[in-house]
C-alpha cells in the first residue's frame, strides 16, 4: 500500500519573519519553489492570526493549495511558523495527524534551540535574535536537520506500520 | 525524598487512543516526560551561586591583570591616582569614570566586592535568561497563543511560577503603562536564608539569590517577544517582589 502522507518539505521561520530552517524531500522539485512557498505562506499566517482575535488556537490547518502540493501551516505561541508541503493525493489526509506531524517538528526545534552553545557569543544581547539563526547551514544544527528527516520518514510510512497495542 | 516533575506536561498519552496515528510519530511528537528529584534543582542552585562567585572573582582577576599589562605597555592611558589620604566617597566618584577594575590601593575595598557581586549578578542572570527561555518554549506547547501583554504576564505568574517553584504569584499589580509588580509573599529559593550576622545581613545576601530566577523571568519575556527589564527587590526576608518594566508599545 502506498504511504498516504508524503512530505514534500518543511519550513520554520522565527517571530521576526526570518527563516530558520526549510528542507526539502522530495528530490524532482527545486528547493527554491520551497522558499517561495514558505514566503507567500507568511501572508496567509498573518491574515489568519490577525483576523482571528482572541484566543486562536495553534494548528492552523490548511492554508491553502498550489498546483500539486498543499500547505498546512501551525504557530507556536511563541510566534515560531511551522509550515509543511504535502504532495496532493486522493487519500484523505487527517487533521490529527497533521497535527501530530506539527508536534513532533515543535518538539525538534524545542530540542534544537534549547543548545545553550548555539548562542555562546551573544552574551546579554537579548533583542536581536536572527543572528543564531543565520548559521542554520553550520554542524550545531545538524542534530536538527536529522531530527527533522526522521520525522519525515516517520510520517511517509504512516500506513506501513499498524499500531500493534 | 518526594520528587516533583520537572515539567508540567502529562505524559504521552497510551497507544490505544489514537489508533490513526503511528506510535512512532506519537512519540515523536509526545515523547514521555522525564522526572528528576524536586529538591536537586534547590541544591543546585545554591551551590550555583558560591561557585560563580569564585568564578567571577578569577574572571575579574585575570581582566584586572590584562589591564596592568596593557598599562604598563603604554597601551592605555594610567588611570589617575588614587592617593589613600583622600576620603572613600571621593574616590569612588572618581572611580567611576575610569575603566572597570583599574584601582590600586587598599582604601578601594568596597567598590571591589560591588563590583564582583555584580559580575556575578550578570552571570546569573545570563543563565536565568537562558533557562527562561527554552523553559517558556516548552511549557508553551499546548496552549492557544496570547492575545495581549497582560495575557503573557499571567502565564508567567501561574505557569512558570508553579513550574519553577511549586506555586503562584500571590500578588500582581500593574500601572497599565508597561510596569508590573510581581509578589510572592514565600518565595522559595530564600525561604530559607538565615544568617548568622542578623536579618540585614542575611537581606543582602540574599539578594543574589534571587538574581536567576529574575534572570528566568527575564528570558521567558525575551522569547515571548518583549524585551524588557526585571528588578528583584527584597524588603523582609521570604516575601520577595520582582518588578517588570516594558518597553513604551508592549
Amino acid at each position: 500500500m502506498p504511504p498516504s502522507l508524503r512530505l514534500n518539505a518543511v519550513a520554520f521561520i522565527s517571530p521576526q519573519n526570518h527563516p530558520i530552517l526549510i528542507r526539502t524531500f522530495s528530490p524532482q522539485d527545486d528547493p527554491i519553489k520551497y522558499h517561495y512557498i514558505a514566503h507567500t505562506s507568511l501572508d496567509v499566517i498573518e491574515e489568519r492570526v490577525t483576523s482571528a482575535g482572541k484566543s486562536v488556537e495553534c494548528y492552523l490547518g490548511l492554508l491553502y493549495s498550489m498546483e500539486d502540493v498543499a500547505i498546512y501551516g501551525y504557530i507556536t505561541p511563541l510566534r515560531v511558523k511551522i509550515v509543511l508541503a504535502l504532495a496532493l493525493s486522493d487519500a484523505v489526509v487527517k487533521d490529527v495527524e497533521v497535527t501530530m506531524i506539527f508536534k513532533a517538528l515543535h518538539m525538534a526545534y524545542y530540542s534544537a534551540i534549547c543548545n545553550p552553545f548555539l548562542k555562546l557569543e551573544a552574551a546579554n544581547d537579548t533583542s536581536s535574535d536572527i543572528s543564531p539563526f543565520l548559521l542554520v547551514g553550520s554542524p550545531k544544527w545538524r542534530k536538527f536537520r536529522q531530527r527533522v528527516d526522521e520525522i519525515s520518514r516517520v510520517a511517509g510510512n504512516a500506513t506501513a506500520t499498524t499500531s500493534a497495542t | 525524598m518526594s520528587s516533583r516533575t520537572s515539567l508540567q506536561v502529562s505524559p504521552a498519552p497510551s497507544g490505544s487512543s489514537n489508533a490513526l496515528v503511528p506510535p512512532n510519530l506519537a512519540l515523536l511528537a509526545d515523547p514521555p516526560v522525564r522526572q528528576m528529584d524536586g529538591p536537586a534543582m534547590d541544591y543546585f542552585v545554591i551551590e550555583m551561586v558560591n561557585t560563580l562567585r569564585e568564578s567571577a572573582a578569577v574572571a575579574t582577576a585575570r581582566s584586572k591583570r590584562i589591564e596592568q599589562e596593557m598599562i604598563e605597555a603604554g597601551l592605555i592611558p594610567p588611570p589617575a591616582p588614587a592617593p589613600p589620604a583622600l576620603p572613600l566617597k571621593k574616590e569612588s566618584a572618581r572611580d567611576s569614570v575610569t575603566s572597570l577594575p583599574s584601582r590600586t590601593g587598599s582604601a578601594a575595598g568596597k567598590t571591589v566586592v560591588d563590583e564582583e557581586e555584580e559580575a556575578v549578578r550578570v552571570r546569573l542572570e545570563t543563565i536565568g535568561m537562558h533557562v527562561g527561555a527554552n523553559f517558556t518554549e516548552r511549557l508553551c506547547r499546548d496552549r492557544p497563543l496570547f492575545s495581549e501583554t497582560l495575557d503573557a504576564i499571567k502565564f508567567i505568574c501561574k505557569d512558570i511560577w508553579a513550574a519553577c517553584w511549586d506555586k503562584q504569584v500571590d500578588n500582581l499589580r500593574t500601572n497599565h503603562r508597561g510596569v508590573y509588580v510581581l509578589q510572592d509573599n514565600a518565595f522559595k529559593p530564600i525561604a530559607r536564608i538565615s544568617s548568622w550576622e542578623g536579618r540585614a545581613e542575611a537581606i543582602k545576601r540574599a539578594k543574589l539569590y534571587a538574581a536567576m530566577p529574575g534572570g528566568i523571568i527575564r528570558g521567558a519575556l525575551s522569547r515571548m517577544g518583549f524585551n524588557g527589564t526585571v528588578t528583584p527587590e527584597i524588603t523582609s526576608l521570604p516575601q520577595c517582589t520582582f518588578q517588570i518594566k516594558l518597553p513604551k508599545g508592549a
